[in-house]
């Protein structure tokens, strides 16, 4: 019994000592010691802190090394999904093109890197990607504590919940029908938060199961371990998509609601930290993207365009007015015709990789300002 | 201790290589390094995280989590500490039953291992050999693959009672459902014990006194049989805790935090004394006091220091100050320590309520809205999660029991049982009066290690989400960030469950042990 205890007087033994330590600074030699490794742990922290310097001449090192190294998902069905050949496809992947197209007037010259949820900000930290479409929610802490800064959002993702038919889910369900049910999500640090909270709020009552993966949870649903599975709108609706063309379920037979998601998750491009000059050419790519689509400039009549813009914007953008300005941003002048050439404007981007699977574009966060969604560019003037 | 015979006729012994000095000086000189170690360790670790932006703190334990939990005493905890709360129960539950279940399971097939049928032998050997030669988070994910996988789904079709359900969502199965007077029932069968193992002792004693068969087994079954009846109707006299509990957690709640310091302080100076006096005992003889080496008068010399400064910690503003930077304000003046929830809670059990304590309830289906689910009012349902790490945390022991229960029995050496026939005891009284006694003793320690194996191995529930204390503390971390305060919290608790239940499997072992003299 006692010899048990005498480690635990040792172990309150070095507390009293390291507490008492600065008291009495002459005890011994060894108390003289802490307190002078004290002082140099004081007078070395700020050096500590990591400064993330400007970077600077990303857009000089893409062009000098001849192609753009763009970090993606290693695999979001509908975003990035990656092919034989080691290229990917998708909604993120059409983005990597695009810049490239603009930056190197090739949409071919893309260098794309896998990258998992948790590796993502180092590699774009370490400068082995030039910028990151990676379904990347743009939140405060990761814009200020990560040494990246975001690009404008290209896609407004939202947690939604996904339930089956059989149980009387349309598309008209809100979040007080999930009440009474067991509801199976993924551990993040926010998606079983904002599940918790919406139920309360609307008084259902639930049973939270989280696991570790996703797809994890999808099993459980599958077997009816789950009533409801919660995450990303946008994996559901791949999840969902996937299930569909094995010939798992039917169209309709899993439902996905509420309409409005429970949670803002806008998704958009992610680049170091401090470097103007090429944060501005991303954003304008993206911005020019939304732009051709309002004014209805595609990738098949771009060439009627250029021979006869419809006004002096599209001119500017496309390169040919007087007044053009990617030349001033370190950019051949037709950079973004070539990006809208070769890969298409936002809808054409989004048509044809989100719509085969389930997200409708009209009446969508995803929509147009003009038709009362949020996708919105600022002037190019 | 060597000490010259005559300095005076000799050249002195210069101080580095006198045998007192360099004792000491390599005794102090490891234990301040330790410390300076410790120090360091701290201080970095400290600065390095006040860096990163996130500074340790245990605030979280005070603060709402906002996260549900997937089972539990309460899935809606009001903080991190009552999160943490329900993590320890979970896996508490897990622990105690998955004992119970690998000891009755471990011994059956130890014992079958040894059988003369070759079947039984057979089976029992292909049961050892499969399951400690798979890795146990293969066993659990494959009990859950089984559950959620194999079993047929809940339907809305299926409401109403049943002996057993058995479906996705877990397994349903009748159960004893406590009502209002189960605390105070339960009191009243410990109670029972108590009684029943002092009818036992003087049973026992008579039976030694007047040489004949008293029955003591019998009678100590009897008398806990008169609890188990008497106490169904009167357990409401158990009712007056009631009003012990309220006085202890008035107590708490007026004692101020200094009062449990001084408690504390007050410990660690009779710990410290204890030590000094039980020790100088042990070199005491009838023949005198032995001579005391080095070594002895260091331990003296530390257990007194160590007695003394912690005392001093305990009721110095430096030590208060200190104390609650670490612990935080919450735990250290917020929850006053949780003694006066604890007895307040604890109170609220013991009200002289009437009536059966326990009700034999059936497994039921519900649809309270438009999901079919077990109701939680009668019968027991364990979920999916629990399900699998109850059972490879158990089928997996029990394979480990079973080999320590047979090599136990086959260790006793033939003679014992031999010599046991040959005075005239009966098959029954060979095996329970000779041969198992001397079994157990050797099975004690081995089976201690399968039982903390078994409390440890409960962690791995995270793979099934099961809503053990791991999971609830990474939900934490996710939530909170504070991953180091987490993992210390982790730390102790599991090194708390391992040394109680390492202390009951000594304590055991002791009253087991040859009694050398």
């Amino acid at each position: 019994m006692t010899r048990r205890l005498v480690p635990l007087f040792v172990v309150l033994a070095m507390v009293v000592a390291s507490c008492g330590a600065d008291d009495e600074p002459a005890a011994t030699t060894a108390a003289q010691e802490t307190t002078t490794a004290a002082t140099q742990a004081t007078t070395t922290q700020p050096e500590e802190v990591v400064v993330v310097p400007s970077q600077g001449g990303t857009l000089g090192e893409i062009q000098a090394r001849g192609s753009l190294r763009c970090g993606v998902s290693t695999a979001a069905i509908g975003f990035a999904e990656p092919q034989d050949d080691g290229s990917y496809t998708g909604f993120d992947a059409d983005y990597c093109r695009a810049l490239a197209a603009a930056v190197l007037g090739d949409a071919t010259a893309v260098e794309f890197v896998g990258t998992t949820a948790a590796e993502r900000f180092n590699v774009l930290a370490a400068g082995e990607v030039d910028v990151l479409f990676r379904n990347t929610t743009w939140t405060q802490s990761r814009d200020t504590e990560i040494g990246g800064d975001f690009g404008p959002t290209t896609f407004y993702d939202g947690q939604q919940i996904m339930g089956k038919a059989d149980f009387g889910f349309t598309d008209a369900s809100t979040l007080v029908d999930v009440d009474g049910a067991r509801l199976c999500t993924n551990a993040g640090t926010t998606t079983e938060k904002n599940i918790t909270e919406g139920a309360r709020v609307v008084g259902a009552e639930i049973e939270l199961v989280t696991v570790e993966n996703f797809p994890e949870a999808m099993d459980l649903f599958r077997a009816g371990s789950c009533d409801l599975v919660t995450t990303d709108g946008s994996a559901l609706f791949g999840h969902r998509y996937a299930a569909i063309q094995n010939g798992e379920i039917a169209e309709g037979d899993w439902i996905i609601f509420p309409t409005t998601p429970i949670s803002k998750e806008p998704l958009g491009p992610m680049y170091r930290q401090n470097d103007s000059q090429w944060a501005d050419v991303v954003n304008w790519l993206v911005y020019i993207l939304i732009i051709a689509d309002e004014k209805g400039v595609t990738s098949a009549n771009i060439d009627e365009m250029i021979a006869n813009p419809p006004d002096p914007e599209a001119g500017r953008f496309l390169g040919v007015g007087e007044d053009e300005l990617q030349t001033k941003m370190g950019l051949e002048a037709d950079a973004y015709a070539q990006a809208i050439r070769q890969v298409g404007n936002y809808d054409e981007i989004y048509v044809n990789n989100l719509e085969p699977l389930g997200f409708a574009r009209a009446g969508s966060a995803n929509a147009r300002w003009t038709e009362g969604g949020l996708v919105y560019a600022p002037p190019a003037r | 201790m060597v000490t010259p015979p005559d300095r005076s006729s000799q050249t002195r012994v210069p101080i580095w290589r006198n045998v007192v000095v360099i004792k000491w000086a390599t005794q102090l000189g490891i234990l301040f390094g330790l410390l300076w170690l410790g120090y360091v360790v701290i201080t970095q670790a400290t600065s390095n995280l006040r860096a990163t932006g996130i500074p340790f703190s245990w605030d979280f334990l005070g603060e709402p989590l906002g996260v549900k939990l997937g089972e539990g005493f309460n899935t809606d905890p009001e903080s991190g500490l009552e999160a943490l709360a329900v993590g320890m129960v979970n896996m508490l539950r897990v622990t105690w039953s998955g004992v119970i279940a690998a000891t009755i399971l471990g011994t059956v097939i130890g014992i079958s291992r040894l059988s003369s049928n070759w079947i039984v032998s057979r089976i029992a050997n292909a049961y050892i050999e499969f399951f400690r030669n798979i890795p146990l988070l293969v066993q659990i994910l494959f009990w859950q693959a089984l559950i959620v996988g194999l079993l047929p789904d809940l339907t809305p079709e299926m409401e109403g009672s049943r002996w057993l359900f058995a479906s996705p969502k877990g397994i349903a199965m009748p159960w004893l459902t406590p009502l209002a007077g189960r605390w105070q029932y339960t009191v009243v069968l410990i109670l029972g014990v108590v009684v029943a193992r002092w009818v036992y002792r003087r049973r026992i004693a008579l039976q030694e006194r007047e040489g004949h068969d008293t029955h003591a087994f019998a009678w100590s079954i009897g008398t806990f049989a008169v609890f188990l009846v008497g106490g169904w109707f009167a357990h409401p006299v158990a009712g007056v805790l009631g009003w012990l509990f309220s006085a202890l957690a008035w107590v708490a709640g007026a004692v101020p935090v200094i009062g449990l310091q001084l408690v504390l302080a007050a410990l660690a100076v009779w710990l410290a004394a204890r030590y000094i006096v039980r020790y100088l005992g042990r070199l005491r003889s009838p023949a005198g006091m032995a001579k005391l080496s080095d070594d002895d008068y260091f331990r003296l010399a530390v257990a007194g220091v160590v007695g003394i400064g912690v005392m001093l910690f305990f009721v110095s503003g430096a030590g208060q100050a200190t104390l609650s930077s670490v612990l935080g304000r919450t735990l250290w003046y917020q929850m006053n320590w949780g003694f006066e929830p604890l007895f307040d809670f604890l109170a609220s059990r013991f009200d002289f309520a009437g009536g059966a304590p326990l009700r034999f309830t059936l497994p039921e289906v519900v649809v309270p809205t438009r999901f079919p689910q077990y109701s939680h009012e009668v019968g027991k349902a364990l979920t999916p999660g629990f399900m699998a790490v109850w059972m490879g945390v158990t089928l997996y022991t029990a394979a480990f029991i079973a080999e320590i229960v047979r090599a136990g029995i086959m260790a006793v050496p033939r003679g014992q049982g031999e010599a046991a026939a040959a005075v005239g005891l009966r098959r029954g009284q060979v095996l329970r009066l000779v041969v198992l006694p001397q079994a157990f003793r050797i099975i004690l320690p081995p089976l201690g290690s399968q039982y903390l194996n078994l409390a440890k191995n409960t962690s791995l529930g995270i793979a099934v989400a099961y809503a053990d204390i791991v999971q609830v503390g990474q939900t934490i971390f996710n939530q909170e960030g504070q991953a180091l305060a987490v993992f210390i919290f982790w730390m102790g608790f599991y090194s708390l469950v391992s040394l109680i239940l390492s202390g009951i499997v000594n304590y055991y072992n002791r009253k087991m042990a040859l009694v050398e003299r």
